[in-house]
């Protein structure tokens, strides 16, 4: 048995179905992923090792095994991303630490995340006073987001228009084609003005719509799944090809 | 490139790379009587109960020739262990046919035997 030639045969095939799987799992950044697709990834990384020099176990049981890591991976990212519910209860949602200037004992608790911790990633995003954040939030991801408060923000093109800045989370109306009703509520709308703004931009059913948040001034943003995008920028090698 | 073409490419050297690794059973098959590991066993076994010693060495020099031809064709599907297993079942029986100790070579005969049935299972 020459092991080199085995080692090398078998690196190409861990190499190449790696390749071709990740490609399919699609283009998630590093810095967005959770701490549970962060040891996703060490785990496959480790499969695939020992498909590669682990000649003591057949290759054909550790590639089943390393499909089938993927295979789930792409399952869950199915899930969630077809299911708000079940994207919500799998990845968690976002916990806000500070509101107003004041830190969230409770919320800090039930993350197990240390003042220390706070500071520390306050500091990264140039804030040295708590008192000067209006809301920061612990993402699932588990970055900070941060919100200054308006007297704290750095000047803006709008600023000097004199538009006043927002101090809420912009929520979520639609979402993949489905109204969210509670953050209707929250936003003090309804269904009927939010069918008033689509049709008023060209929109006649919320299936259309893929996203659709709202801002402190009710303005509403709005991305349909079919984009009508007027000048269209191809990075393809091949543009004459591309599917419009 | 069509989309389609897109999609199976990769699905083909998936297909590709599950069929090398489960081809064993393929590749075990004998191409000849030169290289029929399991007849060749037999042959060992039936000249050692004979204690037709030459004969046996015989064999055995023919069964290590067949071994080394289907390690080639196996070694992509199967386990590292089997392999080293069966050779040194074989190395072991050289042994016991020098010293010409009957209950020695068929102790060997049924562990190399073993081996190969495992082998890629």
């Amino acid at each position: 048995m020459n092991e080199s030639l085995v080692t090398v045969v078998r690196g190409v095939i861990a190499f190449l179905t790696l390749l071709i799987l990740t490609r399919v799992l699609g283009k998630q950044q590093i810095a967005q992923l959770d701490f549970f697709e962060y040891v996703l990834g060490i785990t496959i990384g480790s499969i695939a090792s020992s498909l590669t020099i682990d000649l003591s176990i057949k290759a054909f049981p550790q590639w089943v095994g390393l499909v089938t890591w993927i295979v789930a991976v792409m399952l869950f990212q199915h899930v969630t991303i077809r299911w708000r519910a079940a994207a919500k209860y799998i990845n968690g949602e976002p916990t806000i630490v500070i509101m107003d200037g004041k830190i969230m004992e409770k919320s800090m608790r039930s993350l197990r995340y240390t003042v220390a911790d706070l500071l520390a990633q306050l500091r990264q995003k140039d804030v040295f006073d708590p008192a000067q954040v209006a809301y920061a939030m612990v993402e699932t991801s588990g970055q900070l987001s941060v919100l200054l408060k308006p007297g704290f923000q750095p000047v803006t093109r709008n600023d000097l228009n004199m538009a006043g800045p927002a101090e809420i989370v912009n929520p979520e109306l639609i979402y993949n084609g489905v109204i969210i009703e509670p953050n209707l509520q929250r936003a003090g709308v309804d269904r009927v003005w939010l069918k008033q703004q689509l049709q008023g931009q060209g929109v006649h059913d919320e299936g259309e719509v893929f996203l659709a948040t709202i801002d402190a001034h009710k303005q509403l943003y709005i991305d349909v799944f079919q984009d009508r995008v007027a000048s269209f920028v191809d990075i393809d090698d091949e543009p004459q090809k591309r599917v419009k | 490139m069509k989309r389609w073409i897109k999609s199976l490419i990769p699905a083909v050297i998936l297909l590709i790379f599950a069929l090398i690794m489960t081809s064993d059973w393929y590749w075990k098959k004998p191409r000849g009587p030169h290289n029929d590991v399991a007849m060749l066993l037999q042959k060992v076994r039936d000249a050692v109960l004979a204690e037709d010693w030459a004969q046996a060495k015989a064999d055995l020099q023919q069964l290590d020739s067949a071994w080394r031809f289907v390690i080639t064709r196996v070694q992509f599907s199967v386990e590292r262990d089997e392999i080293r297993g069966l050779t040194l079942s074989l190395a072991r029986l050289h042994g016991a046919l020098l010293a010409e100790d009957k209950t020695g070579a068929l102790m060997e005969l049924a562990q190399a035997e073993e081996h190969w049935i495992d082998l890629g299972k």
